[in-house]
């Protein structure tokens, strides 16, 4: 009689005892690589919650498949398992996206870049004008396409003008490309007269359509 | 006498665990959810979970069941942060 005691007690204590879940079942292999799959896409920092309830999932399925009963919840647990570890993939693609790091339009004036009467010289003035263009360019974190374009007054013809402002921006991009500017990302062109941004029948106004001009294509 | 000290002992031992966590489980369940109010940790969200199954087996009368993923729950809330 004791010992039948002794029996029912310990059978009781036993069914107490909680043996610890695991999760080595050979149904929880997909579950377990999905899971795998959103971790090594950082969702236990970007998708937190997503990647909790693939987890919770798989341990309720495993507790499933322990006690052996339930087959459909099993099949469930797992479907549910392994689409919360594929949403934590996704979402933490998008919760943890690099953002573009954002970088101030460059802003390059020539003013005051000019050239001897007539021809494409550049004058000294010029030049130091055009070495604090280099420097900026060269300072600058990310890679511009930039256009030099020349452009005149309407004094002489139409032709040689155009001839003259295509000379002064191959000058002015020539000079660029011997102080380390990438020629790749540099295009010349003159416009001649036809591009006025002041009077033409002023000495002011046709001191100002005379310019060279830096445009990021 | 014998018998009946034996049937005591048993008892003793059969509630004795229960005794030693005498709170519900949804009882710690919401314990869990206060205690990690607005953290969106990982093991936060993992705890709140377990929970949740743990309530649900419990519903489910299978407390064994009940009892073990509380302790999850209460091991991922400790990891997290929380203090239970």
């Amino acid at each position: 009689m004791k010992l039948s005691i002794v029996c029912i007690a310990l059978l009781l204590l036993a069914g107490c005892s909680s043996v610890p879940l695991h999760t080595n079942h050979g149904e929880l292999k997909n579950v377990k690589a999905a899971i795998a799959d959103a971790r090594s896409a950082n969702a236990e920092a970007c998708a937190p919650a997503e990647l909790a309830a693939a987890v919770a999932k798989m341990y309720w399925a495993a507790h499933e498949i322990e006690e052996g009963m339930h087959m459909t919840e099993i099949d469930e647990l797992i479907a549910g398992a392994i689409k919360s570890a594929k949403k934590a993939k996704t979402q933490s693609a998008i919760n943890c996206k690099p953002k573009a790091k954002k970088v101030a339009p460059i802003k390059i004036s020539l003013k005051g870049v000019n050239f001897h009467s007539g021809n494409a010289d550049l004058t000294m003035n010029s030049k130091t004008i055009l070495n604090s263009v280099v420097k900026k360019l060269k300072a600058y974190p990310m890679s511009v396409n930039l256009e030099v374009s020349a452009h005149t007054d309407s004094d002489g013809s139409a032709t040689s003008n155009l001839r003259l402002s295509n000379l002064r921006a191959k000058s002015v991009m020539n000079y660029l490309v011997a102080h380390g500017i990438d020629p790749s990302t540099l295009v010349a062109k003159g416009y001649g007269e036809d591009k006025p941004i002041a009077d033409n029948k002023t000495a002011a106004g046709k001191a100002q359509n005379r310019r060279v001009e830096l445009n990021i294509l | 006498m014998v018998r009946i000290l034996f049937l005591l002992i048993a008892s003793f031992i059969f509630f004795a665990p229960f005794a030693a966590s005498a709170a519900s489980v949804e009882e710690r369940s919401k314990a869990i959810y206060t205690q990690l109010k607005g953290n969106n940790n990982y093991y936060a969200h993992l705890a709140k979970k377990f929970a949740n199954v743990a309530v649900n087996e419990k519903g489910q009368h299978d407390v064994t069941a009940a009892r073990q993923f509380m302790d999850l729950a209460e091991d991922s809330a400790a990891k997290a942060g929380g203090q239970l």
